[in-house]
């Protein structure tokens, strides 16, 4: 039981220390910079979460996060209003991942190679559409997404925690979910059970491609601009925040508070350097090797289990 | 004499495969080795080349004492083995496929491409086997492969070469070009232990014949001396320990009906029908087409012909989720593999093919999924400590429970066992046993695949025989091991 509260320790841990190393860690404006900041990949772990457990993997989500953002504030620089501009961004995420279930369900293709795929086509098209330019006319109302308040905390917190609450209770309460579960660990036994699995895959990374067009609009809000080249390599960090919370690639386990502190320790960590004055270059090797040591722990833990089963 | 194995025995953890295994062999001699499925033929070869280790007994090689430790050590030696499935490495060629693992070696880890070819092509152009030194593996016929792996055998000039069940997977021509070989082999001096389930190739090949029963020689005599049937009665034993035995009920209406199942070159014109009440055995050899039927009825493999029944009424079933859609239900052969979702908790993998029944529009009903799942745990008896114990963490009987409870549960009305006690202690046996008979009881028809005809035997009402794809019999429950055998082992002409 204790390993399992391992992530959530190590998240306790880094906070106060955090606190007691800087004094300008626990201050009302950078607590909820950390909160703004660590929401687009909160977002889009999310899906990654229902992804990942269900046993597949989405590479793709980076480049469809700037094709959402671009989308989005495009409608919004032709004169839609702020919240259909964000409808928008969504739908075209809720496009993209379907694509990417539709594909791989349905070609029978590895999902790595079909989102790789997808990942250089939506990248593609986004600097297609926009000449490689981004989009800089979108109104001032789009900025309180990603920047504005409700009750006291920041707007995005509210998003996040809704959408977390969403994907939990998907995963926890639904059929959809218990069938994420299933495929994941063995897909040949849900099949054999009778389980939809093409059409459950398929509505999986539709819901992961909803999500990811969701922190696209967060991620454009906070830079007021459809950026073509926003989200590179944030697939990376997404699939990061899910393994360090205890997500395991070949499917079957995961959860979304597990998700949750994995991307809240990653945030911490690129905070609290920030802070401390660490060079954003060691930042990047010490977030990759805290992934292994994470993984590394899981994996002792899981053998553990087992050995004593 | 070649190889002299006495009072050999075998555990893997708290099975015994091997309790007195015994067998000698000499040079220019083909040995075979005879035994039902589980009798400890493979388990006793593995340990002559290298792939196991004894526990107990001795073996003589050419006189000496040894014990191999690896395949290697055993091919150094002389001794090369012809598995039955093949291992080869399907992308690599014949020649590297047959120079695997013994390439020359050449500074850097270089290989001699030109080298390796000619010395494939003159084992090859030797035996005159139809085959080219330059094809990929993965092109090749079962019978091609098959053949790679003979000269993978005897490119080293060995003096002992196992052949396990090598004509399983080939056709009559096929079948004769590998005695064409053994009879080579034999000629040049070396000694050759023949494993096969085939009981009319025995006079054709063998010179001797050991007989092996629950992990015990129980016979050994040349060919000459003893009868076929003899040789059924000591695969078989005689002495049948009833330990179970079912009380047979009114079959009532037709259940599931096949007719004129085809998939190419697995099974044909298999028909039969199975009746409310019912418990059909489906009895065969391995490689039978017993599974692939099973698989074919579930909708796992497409076939080319015939038609399902289910109730009366025309099934077309093109996946698992149609045949569970129309009431089938299917306990795999591998629970691990097909059956379960072994990290899962136990709750999970009952409620798996039936969510429905438990949740309203999409949205799961966690107290009906706990409830559900201690009802089974009670009524099957199963061992766990509570319905969120991952169901791989459950003892081989008690996994098969829950695999059998999701099928319960899902309330189907005709079910496919396949192999059903594989793996599963005697107790927990019986209790399948009784389960499959509650099941036929509460109306439902079962067809059980079994490999053990002792325990069709105590289930089974009738029993159906396979042999290479065709239904080859249909025999009464109250039937003998033998005449099972008869029609399981024999070409159909031989049959009564």
């Amino acid at each position: 039981m204790m390993q399992r509260l391992l992530p959530f320790l190590s998240l306790m841990v880094l906070f106060v220390a955090l606190a007691i190393a800087s004094p300008h860690f626990l201050t009302e404006t950078n607590l909820s910079s950390v909160v703004r900041q660590t929401a687009v990949i909160n977002t889009m772990s999310l899906g990654m979460t229902l992804i990942i457990i269900s046993g597949g993997i989405d590479l793709s989500v980076g480049a469809m996060l700037a094709m959402c953002g671009v989308l989005g504030t495009m409608a919004m620089e032709s004169g839609m209003p702020v919240p259909v501009g964000i409808l928008v961004g969504v739908l075209a995420g809720l496009f993209w991942g379907s694509v990417n279930g539709f594909l791989t369900t349905r070609l029978r293709i590895a999902p790595f190679i079909v989102t790789l795929g997808t990942l250089g086509i939506i990248r593609g098209l986004t600097l297609i559409i926009t000449n490689g330019l981004p989009v800089h006319r979108v109104p001032p109302g789009f900025a309180f997404l990603g920047e504005g308040n409700l009750l006291g905390v920041p707007f995005v917190l509210w998003v996040v925690v809704l959408c977390a609450l969403g994907t939990h209770f998907i995963l926890e309460n639904t059929r959809l979910g218990r069938h994420a579960f299933a495929i994941g660990s063995n897909p040949d036994a849900a099949i054999y059970a009778g389980v939809p699995v093409a059409f459950d895959i398929t509505v999986i990374y539709a819901l992961g491609g909803l999500l990811t067009g969701l922190a696209g609009m967060i991620e454009a809000s906070r830079l007021m601009t459809g950026q073509p080249s926003a989200g590179n390599g944030y697939e990376l960090q997404a699939i990061a925040a899910v393994v360090i919370g205890g997500g395991s690639l070949h499917g079957g386990e995961g959860s979304v508070i597990g998700t949750l502190i994995g991307a809240l320790i990653m945030g911490l960590l690129s905070n609290g350097s920030d802070l401390l004055g660490i060079s954003p270059y060691l930042q990047q090797a010490i977030i990759g090797a805290v992934i292994i040591l994470a993984v590394t722990v899981d994996e002792l833990r899981k053998r553990r289990g087992r050995a004593e089963g | 004499m070649l190889l002299d194995l006495t009072g050999i025995q075998k555990r893997f953890g708290g099975v015994t495969a091997l309790r007195d295994g015994n067998l000698t062999v000499g040079p220019g001699e083909v040995h075979l080795l005879l035994g039902e499925n589980g009798a400890g033929k493979s388990t006793m070869m593995k340990i002559v080349a290298g792939m196991e280790r004894r526990d107990a007994g001795r073996m003589l090689w050419q006189g000496r004492e040894v014990s191999f430790r690896a395949p290697a050590e055993a091919a150094a030696a002389g001794i090369a083995m012809v598995h039955q499935e093949s291992l080869l490495a399907p992308h690599l060629t014949v020649a590297e496929n047959i120079l695997l693992g013994r390439e020359e070696r050449l500074p850097f880890g270089w290989v001699n491409r030109r080298r390796m070819v000619e010395q494939a092509s003159r084992t090859i152009a030797e035996h005159h086997f139809p085959l080219q030194a330059d094809w990929r593996v993965e092109r090749l016929s079962p019978a091609g492969k098959q053949l790679v792996e003979i000269c993978r055998a005897i490119q080293h000039g060995s003096s002992l070469l196992i052949f396990d069940e090598p004509t399983s997977s080939l056709s009559g021509a096929e079948t004769e070009e590998v005695f064409r070989i053994v009879r080579t082999l034999r000629a040049r001096g070396v000694g050759v232990i023949y494993i096969t389930h085939r009981l009319e190739e025995l006079r054709a090949i063998g010179d001797r014949v050991t007989i092996l029963r629950d992990g015990a020689t129980v016979h050994t005599s040349t060919l000459a001396e003893v009868s076929t049937d003899r040789i059924i009665q000591h695969m078989v034993g005689r002495e049948m320990v009833s330990i179970y035995r079912r009380q047979p009920v009114e079959p009532g209406k037709e259940l599931l009906r096949v007719e004129g199942l085809a998939r190419r070159s697995v099974f044909r014109d298999v028909s039969f029908s199975l009746r409310a009440g019912e418990i059909v055995g489906l009895a065969g050899l391995i490689g039978a087409g017993r599974t692939e039927t099973c698989l074919a009825i579930f909708g796992v493999d497409p076939i080319d012909a015939g038609r399902v029944f289910v109730d009366g009424r025309l099934a077309r079933i093109g996946s698992p989720r149609e045949a569970v859609a129309a009431g089938i239900a299917l306990v795999t052969e591998d629970r691990q593999k097909t059956g379960l979702a072994l990290r899962l908790p136990i709750a999970y993998n009952i409620t798996m093919a039936n969510l429905r029944q438990i949740s309203h529009f999409g949205v799961l009903d966690g107290r009906a999924q706990g409830r559900v799942t201690a009802e089974y745990i009670a009524r099957l008896r199963i061992r766990a400590s509570s319905g969120r114990q991952a169901a791989g963490r459950l003892s081989g009987g008690n996994q098969q429970k829950v695999a059998i409870a999701k099928w319960l549960f899902r309330r189907a009305r005709v079910f496919l066992f396949d192999e059903p006690t594989r793996g599963i202690d005697v107790g927990a046996k019986v209790e399948v046993f009784e389960l499959m008979d509650e099941l036929a009881r509460s109306g439902a028809a079962v067809l059980m695949v079994s490999s053990e005809m002792q325990e069709l035997l105590q289930v089974a009402d009738r029993i159906l025989v396979m042999r290479q794809g065709r239904i080859t019999g249909e025999l009464p429950g109250h039937t003998t091991q033998e005449e099972i055998m008869r029609f399981a082992a024999l070409e159909r002409e031989c049959a009564p």
